[in-house]
């Protein structure tokens, strides 16, 4: 890691822990497919990094069912969406 | 000689709220057929009906009536034939009693007005009283011209449209605050805009990066994130100026930038296609070795100029070029200077001419993005427009 990503890193970012509804790889997709619905059904214009965020989904692990997203603000899109469409969720600082 | 005057008032809350638009002339004018005509060939759902103060009591001058909503069964038609109806002829009357219309030429004028009624309006109090103080309000409105051209200029930049909900920022009012957000991670910049407080002065840069990992359609994601931002697109243009303009153009960019160090005829298309699409274009200088031989070989010019300071002479006081001289060749162009700016030379950087301040990481990479952004607006002593205003005189 450089010194600038070092730098960048310290910035404000949280972590957004999702409970899957099912377990392995078809929960993941179950969130996929809920957050294009809310997106589509929203009229809200597609994240432009909603294919690296696919990736990122499914190849993140589960700890105790919850998958661990990077976010940098606690009223961002994907946290309206994981409490519009009722998932449990928690939003740690980073450690 | 005037053919006929207009006016226009909105009046209430929803769903009652009426909005009146209306129309007064002479019976020999453009009005008087216009009535005639809509008399004689009503429309299915819009049928024009004269203005009665109760029926057998037309009101002076005569008035017709045209519903703005399809009326699609009977409970809409009561709403228009009942409260609307007597609502508008009986301002109507009393506009002519209070002075508004002179009583001595009422035969000689005739009134379209234009109502709305909210298919979801069920109190006729609310209707008949919302829709009697829009219709004389917007004859008294027609009849002195209302607003003059000078109120239209002085409000058309602080006005935001009720359903709108943003108003568009034409930066007539400089200085500018521009976040540079080139961090090429949609999740970190959706948070870094997020944090950005609210302010008129602050314009949002898609970075360069930014645009190359995700697409010039980001710029439409900020858009849904902040609408009444100013949004730049910073494609630094080299080539295919038009294509490229026309390509950020809709993905709702505001501003679009092109490279200095492109072929003139590649510029001047740019600017062109900029001006097509309602776009500010803006000249990025980054090794451009003489910003102003490029200007005065340009045909057209840029509406912003953005001068960049080497980092090698970011110790120095002062180094963005020779603002002045841009400004006298270009006339009414806004200068943005980027490189190494923090709070403590913003104003070295204004007092030099720059309109716009270009800031990156300073809020970008700040622990508090908001209280950064607020730290630089504070320096460069911008108020909200209108931030002291309670309300409107009209």
């Amino acid at each position: 890691m450089s010194e600038r990503e070092a730098e960048e890193e310290s910035v404000f970012h949280k972590k957004l822990k999702i409970k899957l509804k099912e377990k392995g790889k078809e929960g993941r997709i179950i969130l996929l497919k809920d957050y294009l619905d809310y997106l589509l059904r929203n009229n809200k214009t597609l994240p432009p990094d909603f294919p690296a965020f696919a990736r990122e989904i499914m190849g993140l692990d589960d700890r105790e069912g919850f998958i661990h997203v990077k976010i940098w603000h606690e009223k961002s899109e994907l946290v309206e969406f994981i409490k519009a469409m009722n998932y449990e969720y928690k939003i740690d600082l980073y450690d | 000689m005037i053919d006929f005057f207009v006016g226009e008032a909105l009046i209430g809350e929803e769903p009652e709220v009426a909005h009146i638009d209306l129309i007064i002339g002479k019976k020999d004018s453009s009005v008087g057929i216009a009535f005639a005509n809509s008399l004689a060939q009503p429309r299915i759902g819009h049928t024009p009906i004269l203005g009665v103060i109760r029926p057998n009591l037309p009101t002076k001058p005569s008035t017709l009536i045209v519903p703005k909503v399809t009326i699609r069964n009977l409970e809409d038609a009561e709403k228009i034939f009942g409260p609307a109806q007597s609502a508008v002829a009986k301002a109507i009357a009393d506009a002519v009693e209070e002075g508004i219309i002179p009583k001595e030429q009422v035969e000689e004028f005739v009134i379209i007005v234009s109502v709305f009624i909210h298919p979801r309006g069920k109190d006729y109090q609310r209707i008949y009283r919302y829709n009697y103080a829009a219709t004389k309000l917007a004859l008294r409105r027609a009849m002195e011209n209302f607003p003059n051209i000078d109120k239209v200029l002085e409000e058309k930049d602080k006005a935001i449209h009720g359903v709108i909900g943003f108003r568009i920022n034409n930066l007539k009012k400089p200085p500018y605050l521009e976040v540079a957000l080139d961090v090429p991670d949609w999740r970190r910049v959706e948070g870094i805009i997020r944090a950005l407080p609210r302010s008129d002065a602050i314009i949002i840069e898609a970075g360069t990066p930014l645009i190359k990992r995700y697409g010039v359609e980001v710029v439409q994601k900020i858009h849904q994130l902040r609408p009444e931002s100013v949004v730049i697109a910073d494609l630094k243009t080299l080539d295919t100026g038009n294509l490229e303009a026309r390509i950020a153009g809709d993905a709702t960019a505001d501003i679009i930038s092109f490279s200095g160090l492109a072929p003139i005829n590649t510029m001047e298309k740019f600017m062109e296609e900029c001006k097509k699409i309602g776009a500010l274009s803006l000249m990025d200088t980054i090794n451009v070795p003489n910003p102003v031989e490029i200007l005065k070989k340009l045909r057209i010019k840029p509406d912003i100029v953005e001068l960049h300071r080497a980092i090698d002479v970011e110790h120095e006081e002062y180094a963005w070029g020779n603002i002045k001289e841009i400004k006298e060749i270009c006339g009414n162009v806004l200068i943005a200077v980027a490189g190494g700016i923090r709070v403590s030379n913003v104003k070295n950087a204004l007092k030099a001419g720059a309109d716009i301040i270009v800031v990156g990481r300073a809020i970008t990479a700040a622990k508090d993005v908001t209280g950064a952004t607020r730290a630089f607006l504070q320096e460069m002593g911008v108020e909200e427009v209108d931030q002291f205003r309670v309300m409107t005189d009209f």
